[in-house]
């Protein structure tokens, strides 16, 4: 706490600045923030190594239970060259993991699209479903992996059926908060013109929805690939959690790191190499909406009194809205 | 309709007039019966669904119905198992939570310095990202069943929320009244006291409540691996012996009690504590 109230808040204000004594290249380097940046792999490195050492020496450990980073990079490499024990190797693995996730996705996606649409739309509809979607939203993964996994067995149905429930509550609140926010003024002009509701739907919805669509793609996406690898790990025999299972069943640290180590790069892949590209290329036209608020968790009331106020005016007969 | 007859009787002339207020009541009061009505029949086809799926899609002991799971609750009670459980899994919360929430707060109070900011990105950026999933595993392995293995996993799947949480309230620290406070000669204790810490305390709620949310998770996953008690290993040993039913309610009352725990008190302690500022209290 004292740190930041000693700090005098940066530049700008007022008083003179101290004339900065010259510091020379190498030092300027040294201090800057990219430097730093690369600083944090080796401090991680050096870290793993000396703590490695400290539990060896205060433990009774036998050491071959930790890892080291060789080790792990080691693993890493004989992993992506198909080096395997495993049953499956690295490709086959992420294969069949990605087709679960793809499915349920796809389910997700398209579920969830009407029921948001549905809650969008209609206040009844919205009522009906909101507190069930809020349980879904808040229900951890495990609960779905440890249930379904007895009901499905090592079924290719229950981690796809994980997929979708752990996604679908995210894709349902981001398209009613879409829907919620398209803009009302235009669907009344459209109205006004007699614009056929197709070319409504077309030209004035689905614009406005598909900041949101991706949103809560991304979100599905990465709920549902948590959510995959927890059911897989319980209730599966085959896939990317089931083999970090199988290395923590052997008890080899450096494969269970070496896995976790894929899983961080295969989100990255996605997230950067896929997702990231497309959303820049269909929102060329419109910059700013790249990032619209992702709705995470709304977990308040049903409606706030402000919006339920211009829905009212807007719904309200014609005649009296003409007099105010 | 009373509303509308009652201020044509006391205001004077105004024959048809039906005032916007009175349209608006209406409108609000429909609007409440139809809400309510469509929130009730969603509990019953909801649960009524889940009843008739149970035994007729599927073997009730397979999938046990809302009736079956409540008698299991009682059941468990009676007993004596649920609190125990309840108090391991939460004294391990409570303890990792604490310790993010302070080591989270402190990361995020360093990288307001450029180097350090440089330097924790990446482990930021890893720790909102990676599923806990990975640290209950590595860490399980490490320490086995030692009482820090869960710790450590909690703490790191949730420092990074609080680290970003701290470090925007402490980016949007009111700069002029520091300045003033600077000028006037307030000295630092006071300075921290009355203008730090009340401009950080909605941040520092917020990351609590994220890192309570995940932590919980979290801690159920480290105890189905390690712990010889919790809720996590309660499920575990109902998974092993195929008890759908107690996996079910275990799940779910942990489930209900930690939303409980999420949503009403921490939101109560959160209002209480910004009784003197409405405008955070209502957000």
């Amino acid at each position: 706490m004292t740190a930041v109230a000693t700090k005098p808040p940066s530049s700008s204000s007022g008083t003179a600045i101290p004339p900065r004594r010259p510091s020379s290249a190498p030092m300027r380097f040294i201090k800057s923030p990219r430097f730093a940046r690369a600083m944090f792999l080796p401090a991680v490195l050096v870290f793993w190594l000396i703590s490695n050492k400290l539990i060896e020496n205060s433990w009774d450990f036998d050491s071959s239970v930790l890892a080291t980073p060789r080790e792990v990079w080691d693993f890493m490499w004989a992993e992506v060259t198909r080096d395997t024990v495993a049953p499956k190797d690295l490709y086959e693995t992420f294969g069949i993991s990605l087709y679960r996730l793809g499915i349920g996705f796809s389910i997700s996606m398209i579920l969830g699209t009407t029921i948001g649409l549905g809650m969008g739309l209609s206040r009844a509809v919205n009522a009906f479903f909101h507190d069930w979607v809020m349980a879904l939203l808040a229900m951890p993964a495990l609960a779905w992996a440890l249930f379904l996994s007895l009901i499905f067995g090592f079924d290719n149905k229950g981690p796809i059926i994980a997929v979708v429930l752990a996604g679908i509550p995210f894709v349902i609140v981001n398209v009613r908060e879409g829907v919620r926010s398209t803009p009302r003024d235009l669907f009344d002009m459209s109205n006004a013109f007699g614009v056929p509701s197709n070319k409504r739907t077309r030209h004035v919805l689905l614009p406005s929805l598909y900041p949101f669509l991706f949103a809560s793609a991304r979100y599905a996406l990465s709920i549902g690939w948590k959510g995959l690898v927890i059911i897989e790990l319980f209730g599966g025999q085959d896939g990317a959690g089931w083999t970090v299972k199988f290395w923590y069943d052997a008890h080899r640290l450096h494969g269970v790191i070496g896995y976790s180590m894929f899983f961080v790069i295969f989100a990255l892949v996605m997230e950067n190499a896929i997702l990231e590209p497309i959303s820049r290329r269909v929102f060329r036209w419109r910059p700013s909406l790249n990032s619209p608020d992702i709705v995470e968790e709304e977990m308040d009331a049903l409606y706030d009194v402000e919006e339920l106020n211009r829905e009212l005016d807007a719904n309200l007969p014609t005649g009296s809205t003409q007099e105010t | 309709m009373i509303a509308v007859v009652t201020t044509m009787t006391t205001e004077v002339p105004a024959p048809d007039r039906v005032t916007q207020e009175d349209i608006e009541e209406a409108a609000r009061r429909k609007e409440l019966i139809i809400r309510w009505i469509s929130r009730i029949s969603g509990y019953v086809v909801v649960l009524g669904l889940w009843e008739w799926a149970s035994g007729a899609v599927l073997e009730e002991n397979l999938l046990p119905g809302p009736t079956r799971v409540l008698q299991t609750a009682v059941e468990l009670f009676q007993d004596g198992k649920v609190f125990p459980a309840f108090g391991a899994s939460l004294s391990r919360i409570l303890l990792g939570v604490f310790l993010s929430f302070i080591i989270g707060s402190m990361i995020g109070i360093i990288t307001q310095n450029r180097w350090f900011s440089g330097f924790f990105k990446d482990a930021i950026t890893i720790g909102l990202t990676s599923p806990g999933l990975i640290w209950v595993l590595i860490t399980a392995l490490v320490f086995g069943n030692r009482w820090f293995g869960p710790i450590l996993a909690i703490i790191l799947t949730t420092f990074a929320l609080v680290s970003v949480n701290v470090a925007e309230g402490i980016g949007s620290l009111p700069k002029d009244t520091l300045d003033m406070a600077r000028a006037f000669k307030v000295n630092l204790v006071d300075r921290n006291r009355h203008i730090v810490i009340p401009h950080l305390a909605p941040y520092l709620f917020t990351g609590l409540r994220f890192s309570f949310s995940i932590g919980w998770k979290v801690t159920v996953l480290t105890e189905i691996f390690t712990a010889s008690s919790g809720i996590g290993f309660e499920l575990r040993i109902a998974q092993i012996l195929f008890r759908q039913d107690e996996v079910l309610t275990w799940i779910l009352l942990f489930f209900v009690f930690a939303l409980f725990l999420e949503k009403v008190v921490l939101q109560a302690i959160e209002d209480r504590f910004f009784r003197w500022r409405k405008e955070i209290a209502s957000t």
